[in-house]
């Protein structure tokens, strides 16, 4: 016990050694209500009471952990949770060493990834990275705006800020590295994008620790498995149609590969049922191309889970 | 417009079943609309009236006959005492997590251990003839006071214990309380009365809704999985496959893999899926079955 460093309390080596028992942490504040959501949607049963700071979940071998996303990454390191969903950014800005395990493509309240821009005012002086030279910079993610900088070769200087930078500049600072989902929170702040830096993703990753524990790292990479199973299904659709002989050629040829179409012969027939999985935003172009095809009875219905 | 003599009565819970009913009645096929601070409902079926009451009246007016048919849990059938037939449970799967528990509490210092110490102490409760019932059952007199609610701030200064529904136990934690036993679980139920069960067409009708309901809620537990397997694999891969329904199995055409579609729990998905992916499965799909009528 005496080699234990000093930022690991007894209490969580104890914890540790519990076995058949995951401690997960989810990310409350902004990115709380879309992980719920992810949770739902992949047969979970997650609640969570944030005034509380309790979560609830219908899977007895895992327990719910919460804290801000920045955190989790290294209370993940530190071993106080197995495993963690966090901002990756935080993850590469830290420099925190643990193990990924999926990334699942979500924002604030959008199912879409969150991107880290350099923002300015609309009516500042500063233009390109080039005119930031000599400027404060503001930034959600220091080291990752350092090492930005020292690419482009700009001197600058770099503070960290909290949530919110938006409302900071022009007092305090001459431009921001924040978070933005649609948008809108620079547009209210009159604030314009110069570059963007990088597109982050909350991504579930493991202690290295658990990791190495084959009943841990297996309970993670399941939880992941459907956790971007349903990920998936929410872009995807299930779609069934009727064919006839001739038109199979035809109608193959526009079904996508993801996952071959199952054809079955109707009975006594010289028609065909079409079973096949595509992208949602395909099947909005297919569904006509099958009707100028002569299909018959297409069919679309929804998906919980996709796993290819 | 069509004007229908023969109508059946329902009572729709307002409250914290109101959500989870209308979801069912949805997914059975039915889809009742709730007018901004309207207490008559609207069904899409013309041989139904609809009203939102409070679940703790529903089942005294089923059993007086206002009501024919009506939705409430055991907690308020037995406190109201009524007299009506069960048709059927609808116990949500997914509310294991939120059960409804009626528990019996005290301040976590108090000098009450077990229920024998509450003889000739102040119970503070919603409802009374519940805990009254309790109290018979182990033999314990003591004083059952009715409380309008928040009956957590109750002990130990207006009451020396109090009975409430807890869900995740969170406020009673908040409010330093400890649980000393639970009085009941108490499910959500399909209730009528004799006269309506006694008219042919109303049991009829009744039934037939029933089944649907019924459908509903066991199809909320349920999903459809496909997967393309290998044919070397395949024999193994059926071993593991749950028995809920045989598998319906396709050969894909002109090569050795095979479609396999099968019905199973949704909880049941968290072990299968990870295990067929990592067995060979491919383009695993999972969809949701809207009603499943054994």
């Amino acid at each position: 016990m005496s080699a234990t460093p000093a930022t690991k309390p007894a209490f969580i080596e104890k914890s540790m050694k519990k076995i058949n028992k995951i401690k997960l942490g989810l990310p409350i504040e902004l990115l709380k209500d879309q992980t719920v959501k992810l949770f739902q949607a992949a047969g979970y049963n997650l609640q969570i009471d944030e005034g509380l700071y309790r979560g609830y979940i219908d899977e007895p071998e895992i327990e719910i952990f919460l804290a801000r996303d920045q955190e989790l990454t290294f209370y993940t390191k530190q071993g106080a949770v197995d495993a963690a969903i966090a901002q990756e950014a935080y993850l590469l800005d830290q420099k925190v060493k643990i193990v990924p395990i999926a990334s699942f493509d979500y924002g604030v309240n959008i199912w879409s990834n969150a991107k880290i821009v350099l923002a300015v005012p609309e009516n500042s002086k500063i233009k390109s990275i080039k005119d930031l030279k000599g400027k404060k910079i503001l930034s959600r993610v220091p080291t990752l705006t350092k090492e930005y900088l020292k690419r482009h070769n700009i001197a600058a200087k770099v503070e960290w800020t909290d949530r919110p930078a938006e409302p900071k500049i022009p007092s305090l600072g001459d431009a921001i590295v924040e978070f933005t989902n649609t948008g809108t929170t620079l547009k209210a702040f009159n604030l314009k994008i110069i570059d963007v830096l990088l597109e982050t993703s909350p991504t579930l990753f493991m202690n290295k620790k658990s990791y190495q524990d084959k009943w841990k790292r297996e309970k993670i990479e399941n939880l992941a498995i459907l956790l971007k199973g349903a990920r998936l299904a929410q872009e995807h659709a299930g779609l069934m149609l009727h064919a006839s002989n001739e038109m199979m050629d035809k109608v193959l040829k526009v079904l996508p590969a993801l996952k071959k179409p199952t054809v079955t012969q109707l009975n006594g027939e010289n028609w065909f049922d079409v079973l096949t999985v595509a992208n949602k935003k395909e099947i909005r172009k297919i569904i006509p191309k099958l009707k100028k095809i002569g299909c018959t009875d297409i069919v679309e219905f929804p998906l919980n889970k996709v796993v290819p | 417009m069509q004007t229908f003599s023969k109508t059946i009565k329902l009572g729709i819970p307002k409250g914290s079943l109101q959500e989870y009913t209308i979801k069912i009645f949805k997914l059975a096929g039915f889809d009742i609309n709730i007018p901004e601070r309207g207490y008559f409902l609207r069904i899409d079926d013309p041989e139904i009236e609809c009203f939102l009451l409070r679940p703790q009246e529903i089942p005294k007016y089923v059993e007086k006959g206002k009501l024919d048919l009506g939705i409430s849990g055991d907690d308020w059938i037995l406190e109201s005492k009524a007299k009506i037939i069960e048709i059927c449970d609808l116990k949500y799967a997914k509310q294991e997590i939120k059960k409804v528990k009626w528990v019996l509490t005290v301040s976590k210092d108090s000098k009450i251990k077990s229920i024998k110490d509450l003889e000739g102490k102040t119970i503070s409760t919603e409802a009374v003839n519940l805990v009254k019932d309790y109290l018979k059952k182990n033999k314990v007199k003591a004083k059952v006071e009715f409380s309008w609610g928040a009956a957590e701030v109750k002990p130990p200064r207006f009451a020396d214990a109090m009975v409430d529904i807890t869900e995740t136990g969170a406020s009673l934690r908040a409010h330093n309380l400890k649980i000393l036993d639970t009085i009941l679980v108490s499910s959500t139920k399909l209730i009528t009365n004799k006269t309506t069960w006694q008219d042919k067409w109303k049991k009829e009708k009744i039934s037939d809704l029933a089944l649907l309901l019924q459908g509903a809620v066991k199809g909320e537990e349920v999903i459809n999985l496909m997967m393309h397997v290998p044919g070397e694999k395949l024999n193994r891969i059926l071993k593991v496959l749950p028995k809920l329904k045989s598998p319906t199995i396709k050969k894909l055409t002109g090569e050795n893999w095979y479609d396999v579609e099968i019905s199973c729990k949704e909880k049941e998905t968290r072990e299968l899926i990870p295990k067929l992916k990592r067995m060979g499965c491919q383009g695993i799909v999972e969809w949701p079955v809207v009603k499943l009528i054994p």
